[in-house]
C-alpha cells in the first residue's frame, strides 16, 4: 500500500508537467519549462535518495530507497530526452559537439551516465556485486549540484535557499558517517 | 449701499457643470459607444488577447519583413526582470509596485544642457513610430514585437551632447520600495542600478529605439515602463528597462552583466549564430510559440543596417 502511494506521489511532477503543457497549454517556452521542471524533480528525488537514511527514525523508508533513485533516473532521463529530442531536434552531431564543448552540458552526461549504470546494477543479483559503487550517487549529487547552478545566469534568493537546503544535507550526511565509523 | 447685480450674461453657480464631469465626457461618449460594439468581433479579439485599448498615436510599421507578432499575452508575460524576479513568468504579477507617475529622466555627462526632464514633456517632442523587431535573449528563446517609440538618435540631437562624448550610459532607476530584489542587499540577483551603454554610432542608428509602448499601448510594467532601449540586433539585456538616467560620457560604460560575469558577456552582445555562449549553443533559438527551433541570423537578420559598424573587429573577442 505504502510502495502505491509512494508511487503515485514520485509521479505527480510528471503529471503537473503534462497537465501544463497539454490542458492548460499556457507554457511560454515549452522546453525550458521542461528542462526546469524534470531537472529540479530529478534532484530533489536523489537528495531525498540519500536522505532516507538520515530521516529513518522518524518515517522509515529505507525499503524504498531503490525506487527512489530509478525514479531520481527516470526523471534525468526524460530531462536528457529534452535535450536529444525537442532542443536539438535528434540532430547527433550537435548532442555529441556539446556534450564535449561545454562544461554545463558534459557534467549533466556524467551524471546520467553514473546514474544509468547504477540503475542497471540495482537489481537484487547485480546489486550485491555491484553495491559499493553506489557510493557514487554523491559524485553525481555534486554534479548536479554545479550542473544546476550553471543553468541559472544569477542566483537568486530562493536558489541560493536550495543551495543551504543541499549544504545541510551534505553536512548530516558527513556527521552520519563520522558516528557510524565511531561506532563499528 | 452695494448692491451687487449679476451681468444678464452670468448663469447661477449650480447651473455650472462640475470640472470633472466635464472631463469625464469624453469616457462618458466612449461608454455609449463601447455598448453599441459590445458583442462585436473587435471586443471579442481584444477581450481574447487582452490587448489593452490603443492610446498612443504612432505611424505604423510596414512590416516588410513579413515578421509573424507574438501576442500580447506571450510578450507581457515572459519578461526577464532580475528587479522583480528572475523567474519570467514571475516578473508580471510583481511588476505592479513598479509607479511610474511624474517619472523623471536625468540626461546628464557631456551635453550642452544637462537637465532632469518629465517623461510625460519628453515623449511629446517625438513623432511615436511602431516598429516590428525581433527580440533575442542570451538566453535562447525570442520573439517578435510590435514597439512604439522614437528613435534614440532623435532623444541625442535634441539633448546635442559635445563631441568629446563617445558613448551612451544608461541606468535603471534605483527605488528598494519598487523594485523588491533592491531591497535584498548582499542577498540580491544582481548588483544595481542596472547599467547598459552603447557606442555613439550605436546609438545613433536608426534601429536603435527608445520604445514607450507595445501593441499601441503604453508600455506595461513588468516590460520596462514608461521608457525602455530596444537595440534588436543585440541579445535582450542590452535592451535596459526603465530608464532613469542618460549619461554621456567618453569612456565604455561597464554594463551589468559583464560587470557580473566578465568571461560571459561582454559590452558589444551583438547576436551571433557563430559565437557560443560559454555554456550553450547560440546557432539556434525558440521561438516562443512555435514548436519547433529556427535557426538565429547574424545580428539577429539586421546585418544590412548594422554589421559595416563592426567592420575589422574580432567578433569572437568583442563578445
Amino acid at each position: 500500500m505504502k510502495r502505491v502511494l509512494l508511487f503515485i506521489i514520485l509521479l505527480i511532477p510528471l503529471g503537473y508537467l503534462s497537465f501544463e503543457l497539454f490542458i492548460i497549454e499556457d507554457v511560454k517556452d515549452p522546453i525550458k519549462y521542461i528542462y526546469t521542471v524534470t531537472g529540479a524533480t530529478a534532484a530533489v528525488i536523489l537528495f531525498a535518495t540519500i536522505s532516507l537514511s538520515l530521516i529513518r527514525k522518524w518515517i522509515n523508508l529505507i525499503k524504498y530507497r531503490r525506487m527512489f533513485g530509478l525514479f531520481g533516473f527516470f526523471y534525468a532521463f526524460l530531462h536528457f530526452l529534452n535535450f536529444f529530442v525537442l532542443d536539438a531536434e535528434l540532430d547527433f552531431s550537435f548532442v555529441i559537439k556539446e556534450t564535449l564543448d561545454k562544461p554545463f552540458i558534459y557534467l549533466g552526461m556524467i551524471s546520467l551516465f553514473i546514474l544509468a549504470l547504477m540503475s542497471i546494477t540495482s537489481t537484487k543479483k547485480l546489486f550485491r556485486k555491484y553495491n559499493k559503487y553506489h557510493k557514487f550517487i554523491y559524485l553525481v549529487l555534486v554534479l548536479v549540484t554545479i550542473h544546476f547552478i550553471m543553468a541559472q545566469k544569477s542566483l537568486s534568493i530562493i536558489q541560493l535557499g536550495y543551495v543551504v537546503m543541499i549544504l545541510i544535507i551534505a553536512y548530516c550526511k558527513l556527521l552520519q558517517q563520522i558516528i557510524n565509523k565511531n561506532n563499528s | 449701499m452695494n448692491i451687487i447685480k449679476k451681468p444678464s450674461w452670468q448663469i447661477d453657480d449650480s447651473e455650472i457643470t462640475s470640472k470633472e464631469l466635464f472631463d469625464k465626457r469624453r469616457t462618458f461618449l466612449k461608454l455609449g459607444a463601447a455598448s453599441l460594439i459590445a458583442g462585436s468581433s473587435i471586443v471579442e479579439a481584444l477581450a481574447k488577447d487582452q490587448i489593452p485599448v490603443a492610446n498612443l498615436q504612432y505611424i505604423k510599421d510596414k512590416n516588410t519583413n513579413d515578421l509573424k507578432l507574438n501576442t500580447y499575452d506571450e510578450i507581457t508575460s515572459y519578461n526577464n526582470f532580475y528587479e522583480f524576479s528572475t523567474s519570467k513568468e514571475g516578473v508580471k504579477p510583481l511588476a505592479h509596485t513598479l509607479k511610474t507617475e511624474n517619472w523623471k529622466i536625468e540626461i546628464d555627462g557631456l551635453v550642452e544642457k544637462p537637465m532632469t526632464v518629465d517623461f510625460d514633456d519628453l515623449m511629446k517632442k517625438f513623432t511615436l513610430e511602431e516598429r516590428i523587431y525581433r527580440f533575442r535573449c542570451v538566453e535562447g528563446w525570442s520573439m517578435v514585437v510590435p514597439w512604439i517609440g522614437f528613435t534614440l538618435a532623435d532623444l541625442i540631437k535634441y539633448v546635442k551632447p559635445l563631441s568629446s562624448a563617445k558613448y551612451v550610459r544608461f541606468e535603471t532607476l534605483e527605488d528598494p520600495k519598487m523594485f523588491p530584489d533592491q531591497s535584498r542587499g548582499v542577498f540580491s540577483t544582481i548588483s544595481y542600478p542596472y547599467v547598459e551603454g552603447l557606442r555613439m554610432d550605436e546609438a545613433m542608428n536608426n534601429l536603435t529605439l527608445m520604445a514607450v509602448g507595445v501593441y499601441g499601448s503604453s508600455m506595461p510594467k513588468q516590460n520596462g515602463a514608461p521608457i525602455r532601449l530596444v537595440v534588436p540586433w543585440k541579445y535582450g539585456f542590452k535592451s535596459i528597462k526603465s530608464i532613469s538616467k542618460i549619461s554621456f560620457v567618453d569612456k565604455e560604460p561597464l554594463n551589468s552583466w559583464q560587470k557580473e560575469n566578465p568571461k560571459e558577456y561582454g559590452f558589444y552582445a551583438n547576436v551571433n549564430p557563430e559565437v557560443d555562449h560559454p555554456r550553450w549553443s547560440q546557432a539556434r533559438e525558440r521561438v516562443l510559440g512555435k514548436f519547433f527551433k529556427q535557426k538565429t541570423l547574424m545580428f539577429n537578420g539586421y546585418a544590412k543596417e548594422v554589421a559595416h559598424m563592426y567592420k575589422g573587429m574580432d567578433l569572437t573577442k568583442f563578445i
